[in-house]
């Protein structure tokens, strides 16, 4: 039982979900979402700087949530800096199959995204699938240019 | 359709297949519940509120929400450094099922600031060793959450 449960909850979980990273505005923030899970109340703030390359200069969240959801979110933020748009979307694509899926995808290409693997417990929790993925929906939304992100639409 | 005949009342209010698997229901558990009488169903969920409450006080960093004197048998809550979901994911492991969140009562917990909390509720059907395993299992968060 406790297996599991370490294998959902590993330390690096544990650390981003204490002392978030990026947890703020970004100041110069041209991209901005609202992701909203009504079901389990979490809501969080993804803002971005995206240069006129389609870089993400910056990204940062505010929010509130479980461990789950704040690593997730801490992550994302850390990784999808110095990416171009599409490279943020298609790393969400992966992401979202590593969450839901039982196949194995392989990150082993870069190792930032590798280091997403830990969040790949939820699989074993299908209703914690939605901590782990609000944030990255929500970046999905600004960077489209949408204000808002629900886990249920 | 050129015209419609209606029956005499109730009749003609009663369209359909009436509820009658749910009224068979109802009277049996009308006749259970007054077979153990609801003074008795009222002392035994007291005697659970009280004792779980007095356990859980005894958990570091637990907070109970909601203190009233006449309160129902139930018990919200909220642990330091850990949130309501990821309580009731691992307390679920030990066959605990709460419910966590805002509880469809965003408004009052706002008011409250409040984000959420973890709630158990107990029945007739509970007893004081399933309150111990709550509170066994809330240890196991501590351990993850330390």
């Amino acid at each position: 039982m406790m297996d599991e449960l370490r294998e959902l909850y590993q330390e690096v979980i544990l650390d981003h979900g204490k002392d978030p990273r990026n947890f703020r505005k970004v100041e110069n923030a041209n991209c901005e979402a609202t992701g909203y899970n009504p079901l389990c109340g979490d809501r969080l703030v993804v803002t971005l700087c995206v240069d006129e390359n389609g870089m993400v200069q910056d990204a940062a969240f505010t929010g509130n949530g479980c461990a789950i959801s704040m690593a997730s979110a801490s992550m994302m933020t850390e990784i999808v800096r110095g990416r171009t748009r599409a490279e943020a979307e298609d790393l969400f694509q992966r992401f979202h199959e590593m969450c839901t899926t039982d196949e194995d995808i392989d990150f082993t290409d870069d190792e930032d995204v590798e280091r997403l693997m830990v969040l790949s417990g939820v699989r074993q929790f299908p209703v914690r699938v939605k901590c782990a993925t609000l944030p990255w929906h929500t970046m999905e939304a600004a960077l489209r240019g949408e204000s808002e992100a629900s886990t249920e639409r | 359709m050129e015209k419609s005949t209606w029956a005499a009342l109730p009749a003609k209010f009663e369209a359909g297949t009436p509820p009658i698997a749910q009224a068979i229901g109802l009277g049996a558990a009308l006749e259970y519940v007054s077979g153990i009488g609801l003074e008795g169903i009222a002392a035994h969920e007291i005697d659970l509120l009280n004792y779980a409450t007095q356990q859980l006080s005894s958990i570091d960093g637990l907070r109970i929400i909601g203190t009233a004197p006449n309160k129902t048998s139930v018990i919200s809550f909220t642990m330091d450094g850990a949130h309501p979901h990821d309580i009731s994911t691992i307390i679920d492991q030990s066959g605990v099922c709460v419910r966590a969140g805002h509880h469809c009562a965003q408004p009052l917990m706002e008011r409250m600031g409040v984000p959420a909390t973890t709630r158990a509720s107990f029945g007739m059907y509970n007893t004081r060793e399933e309150a111990d395993t709550l509170v066994a299992a809330l240890g196991n968060v501590r351990e993850i959450f330390n």
